[in-house]
């Protein structure tokens, strides 16, 4: 009697246990994956908020832990808002210049032209996206230098008398910045539209067309409606990618002149790697974590009604 | 509401040649249906009319107006689509307002407008629905509430029935047929269902590889078939048509003979294709009139008010009908009168009729 | 029994490796030199080395200049590290700030060492904090570059040896038009925003001016004043480029290799640059011109060792073979520079150019100043000292406002 109840419990182990194994398996698949991001992503991320509540952390064996007093001094900082103005003011403009560049030119891409002409136009509006940072500041810089092309075109074009200091003026700085960063974006947006364009069904722009829509008409009203998720999709993604964006910033400008270009993220890099003031820099660095996320959350709880 | 003439159609796709110069003739308020086979032309004819494609030669007249080279919104037409191109970001309502919304009418006129079409197609409890939420009957109604608050000077009708199921494809049918009743309005409807061009038309007008084939009253052109292909065309089951030879008193199908007083225009000798339908053949036993042809069964298909019977005279197969509830063995001989005086006789080459 | 006798295999493995590991010391040692060099010469030095002390392995860490800085800092930070350090003077008080470096005067009063310490280029070894920190492996003046085919089209006959002259010259460059300039002024914001340091300090300088005072920043003194106004002169007269406040160090180098500035001050070893790049430019180096003093900044390639390296004897083994007469003549010369062991200046001197040579008189011969090793946070001060001289250079303030706000900020940095 009693042996044949431990068969029994034994078969149910047996059972449970491969149960577990059937279903952990996909499980155990991913592991070594989850292990990796998460290792990746979640203790630099520990660390730099570790870093920002301690003073000079790094460049001392044994920091002090001084809590939320950097945090204090940077709210009170002017040219932390300076820069935290300076990063929306970035963002937006080269999210709006993404946006109408993108958007024209993937209409453009997308009418009836000879589809040799199609591909090729295709590919050369893609270039300036597969440029590295550095790549594109060294080729701006040399484009918008006192003696460069561009000015050399707008004097021979009778626009301007004196060459233009377009990196170097502080009332022009952050458009040549929002120029490039134009430039180098829109490929993003345009590639995404053309997919999105692609997938419209002809007959609702013929349909448009018999109910007296113009060109700005049919836009409007079914070019824009159809696209409405990749837009707030790819929109979204773009300022979050903008409002951290480093390299093409301190390439350029490395925040000047005088700070008149200075991003948060820039600050940051100043902080640690020239100051070597790590904790500030931590504090910086979280502090556009925070707005990141508070715009990330916001912006997707208001659009999941919309969607 | 207006005449549409179309004079001398001709459509180039780079440099091929699709439609050879198309004339249509229709009055106002007639109801005029392009039929034919997929790839004859008769889609990119509506299209030429509401403005979609351009012209390559010849004319279309709108009312008095040449309307080549005009915009489709110039040209006073609305177009039903076959997938209803409904905006799917649109209400329903404003899926029709739409067109008045941007000529800047009156908010109140389009109000007033919308909402009588609405009623006329009984759509007006769908008004604050968006495309999606809608059944295809549904959807189709809406399409073509759309183009009736236009108040066009034409109808286009793009194959609007082809998604729907069958049962839904005879509802929407009648419910078409009533409106133009009610409405008179000027209708081109493009189809490539010849029962749907029988029952909707005024006027067929059937078209293959870019030519017109015959245009005329659905009772000429089922009745009286210029052609070898609008004979088989038109008519479901279509029609039996079998090279033949004319004798002195009747005609030679293969080793048959089938004797009845001819016509003169048939030369003796010559080779011709025969044609009878379906319906002028029937079995012996039911009609007594006509010309008795032997013949064995081999398959006999059941619609239920009436039967087809395929049977086979040597080495042609014909089909004809019987009662429902005639029963007929497979592979036995039996007897089918051919009704002779509703024969047609084609000439093989050019398949013109020749009586 | 089994698992036992794997364990047992992994650890005797690893033992006799560690053994035999520890046979041979392994010292680090980063830089940024052999960037600037890619013919192997430093690969080459290391296997000298190697073969005259087969116990020690010299792993050469190669990165760029930039980038040293920062890898020096964040190694210390974790606990790893180079042993022998490539060191940039005005890195010193950030670097002695974390405990970074080891000091050297023990080392360097050994007897065995290969030089003596009075041969030395004195500028990085000066004491701070009562210690030395620092030798140098080659050392470069600042100098004017002169384009003397635009000195002559503008009508002189030689280069300008005050600073009236240099003003001057420079006007009369510029009018020459199509895009040529008398001299530029490369103070952009973009990192590391040093123009201060290559321009202004040497002029300062042969103002017998100063920015320090022993180790505290005293940037608003007459002398800087004085010398602010000449540059703030040099624009409003139409001397200068336009685009000074995007105007980086390298493209000011380039602009006069490609001909189109008639002066450059920089660091002598641009000699060089200008040599290969541009054969045809008439080219001329003079010391920097004077407003009284005959003073230049130096500069140059200093070697440190790690305070947490474990192999420090090894590591100035190596210093001392790189600082030995032969090894420093070969290093100057193919760095272009001057040696760090004056005692190699005749091996240098043999087959000199001319402009080696003026640089080399200069050397021996002029008051050599170095301040940026005493300055505290003296590269987040050049930022400072850049977006002040913007502002005074846009006309937004005068020279003393600009000295006066230099010296809070400065302050502000560093309390």
């Amino acid at each position: 009697m009693r042996s044949a109840i431990i068969a029994d419990l034994k078969k149910d182990m047996q059972k449970i246990l491969n149960n577990i194994s059937n279903e952990s398996v996909p499980y155990l698949f991913l592991l070594p994956c989850l292990l990796i991001l998460g290792s990746l992503l979640s203790v630099p991320l520990y660390k730099v908020v570790e870093y920002s509540l301690y003073d000079n952390v790094i460049v001392q064996k044994n920091p002090s832990f001084v809590g939320l007093q950097n945090y204090k001094e940077i709210l009170s900082d002017t040219a932390f808002w300076k820069a935290t103005l300076n990063t929306i003011i970035f963002t937006v403009g080269s999210v709006i210049g993404h946006l109408i560049i993108g958007t024209s030119l993937a209409l453009l891409v997308n009418t009836d032209i000879n589809p040799k002409a199609r591909t090729l136009f295709r590919s050369l509006l893609i270039l300036p996206w597969i440029f590295t940072a550095v790549v594109v500041a060294v080729n701006w810089q040399l484009l918008l230098n006192p003696f460069g092309i561009i000015n050399y075109g707008l004097d021979k074009l009778g626009i301007i008398s004196e060459p233009l200091d377009w990196l170097g003026d502080p009332s022009l700085a952050m458009w040549s910045l929002l120029l490039i960063s134009t430039w180098r974006g829109y490929p993003f947006i345009m590639v995404s539209f053309l997919s999105g364009l692609q997938s419209i069904p002809k007959e609702l722009y013929e349909a448009a067309e018999i109910d007296g829509a113009g060109f700005f008409g049919k836009f409007w009203h079914v070019t824009i409606p159809q696209l409405k998720p990749v837009i707030y999709g790819v929109a979204l993604l773009d300022l979050i990618w903008t409002f951290q964006l480093f390299p093409l910033v301190w390439l350029t400008t490395g925040g000047g002149p005088g700070r008149t270009t200075e991003v948060l993220s820039t600050m940051t890099f100043r902080y640690a790697f020239v100051n070597f003031e790590f904790s500030q820099a931590s504090t910086v660095a979280v502090s556009i974590l925070i707005i990141s996320a508070a715009f990330t959350i916001f912006y997707l709880r208001n659009e999941k009604s919309k969607i | 509401m207006s005449k549409i003439d179309i004079k001398n159609l001709v459509k180039y796709f780079g440099p091929q040649k699709i439609l050879h110069g198309i004339d249509i003739s229709i009055s106002k308020g007639e109801f005029c249906v392009l039929v034919g086979p997929s790839g004859c032309g008769k889609s990119t004819t509506l299209r030429m009319v509401a403005g979609l494609e351009t012209i390559s030669g010849g004319e279309i007249i709108i009312g008095d107006r040449v309307v080549n080279g005009l915009k489709p919104r110039e040209r006073g037409i609305a177009m039903v689509f076959q997938n209803y191109a409904l905006y799917p970001a649109k209400t329903v309502y404003n899926n029709m307002a739409f067109s008045l919304q941007l000529s800047r009418i009156n908010k109140n006129i389009i109000d007033e407008k919308v909402r009588e079409v609405a009623k006329i197609l009984d759509i007006t409890d769908l008004l604050d629905r968006k495309p999606a939420t809608l059944s295809g009957g549904q959807r189709q109604r809406v399409a073509m509430g759309r183009a009736i608050v236009r108040d066009p000077e034409v109808f286009l009708f793009d194959e609007p029935l082809s998604n729907l199921d069958a049962q839904l494809r005879g509802q929407m049918r009648a419910e078409i047929k009533l409106l133009h009743q009610r409405l008179k309005n000027t209708v081109i409807y493009v189809t490539h269902d010849q029962v749907e061009a029988m029952t909707l038309a005024d006027k067929i007008v059937i078209m293959k590889d870019g030519r017109i084939e015959q245009q005329g009253t659905p009772d000429d052109v089922f009745h009286n078939p210029q052609t070898l292909f609008v004979a088989s065309f038109m008519g479901s089951p279509p029609m039996n048509l079998i090279s033949a030879k004319i004798l002195k008193d009747g005609i030679k199908i293969k080793n048959s003979e089938i004797n009845f007083k001819k016509s003169s225009n048939l030369k003796i000798d010559k080779s011709i294709i025969f044609g009878i339908r379906a319906d002028d053949i029937r079995l012996s036993e039911e009609d007594k009139s006509g010309i008795p042809v032997k013949g064995f069964v081999n398959l006999v298909e059941q619609l239920g008010t009436e039967n087809l019977a395929h049977f086979n005279v040597g080495e042609n197969n014909f089909i004809g009908k019987t009662n429902a509830r005639a029963k007929l063995k497979l592979n036995k001989e039996y007897s089918f009168n051919f009704n002779m005086k509703h024969a047609y006789f084609f000439d093989p080459e050019t398949g013109a009729r020749i009586s | 029994m089994f698992f036992k006798k794997i364990f047992t295999l992994i650890f005797a493995f690893s033992f006799a490796w560690t053994i035999n590991a520890s046979a041979k010391t392994e010292i680090e040692w980063l830089q940024w030199f052999a960037a600037e060099n890619t013919r192997d010469f430093y690969e080459g030095l290391v296997d000298e080395f190697e073969a005259a002390n087969p116990n020690i392995s010299v792993k050469l860490v190669t990165q760029p200049f930039g980038k040293v800085r920062e890898s020096i800092v964040t190694d210390s930070a974790v606990g790893v590290g180079s042993d022998v350090l490539g060191l940039n003077m005005p890195w010193t008080t950030g670097f002695l700030k974390s405990d970074i470096l080891e000091p050297l005067d023990k080392y360097m009063s050994k007897g065995s060492n290969s030089f003596k310490t009075e041969n030395l280029v004195q500028a990085p070894i000066g004491k701070i904090n009562g210690k030395t920190w620092m030798v140098p492996l080659n050392a470069f003046p600042f100098v004017m570059h002169v384009n003397m085919d635009l000195v002559k089209k503008a009508g002189f006959s030689k280069p300008p040896s005050s600073w009236s002259e240099l003003k001057e010259q420079a006007v009369a460059i510029s009018n020459l038009g199509d895009g040529i300039s008398g001299i530029g002024m490369p103070l952009s914001s973009q990192p590391p925003s040093n123009g201060p340091i290559l321009t202004f300090l040497p002029l300062l300088y042969s103002n017998g001016g100063r920015i320090m005072n022993g180790t505290s920043p005293n940037f608003d003194n007459a002398k800087v004043v004085e010398t602010l106004n000449f540059i703030n002169d040099l624009k409003k007269s139409g001397a200068m480029a336009p685009g000074f406040a995007s105007r980086t160090g390298g493209v000011d180098l380039e602009e006069f290799i490609a001909g189109r500035s008639g002066f450059l001050i920089s660091p002598g070893v641009h000699a060089s640059a200008v040599a290969t790049r541009n054969p045809d430019l008439n080219y001329d180096l003079v010391r920097v011109p004077t407003n009284g003093v005959n003073a230049y900044r130096v500069h140059g390639w200093e070697l440190g060792i790690a305070s947490k390296s474990k192999h420090k004897e090894e590591a100035w083994k190596f210093i001392d073979f790189l600082l030995s007469k032969e090894v420093n003549a070969k290093v100057a010369k193919a760095s272009r520079a001057l040696p760090g062991n004056l005692d190699s200046l005749d091996l240098v001197s043999g087959g000199a150019t001319p402009v080696m040579k003026t640089q080399m008189n200069i050397l021996s011969g002029d008051e050599p100043v170095e301040e940026l090793r005493q300055a505290p946070s003296a590269v987040a001060s050049w930022s400072i000292m850049t977006e002040e001289m913007q502002s005074m250079l846009r006309g937004d303030q005068s020279a003393k406002e600009a000295a006066t706000k230099v010296q809070s900020r400065w302050l502000d940095l560093i309390s």
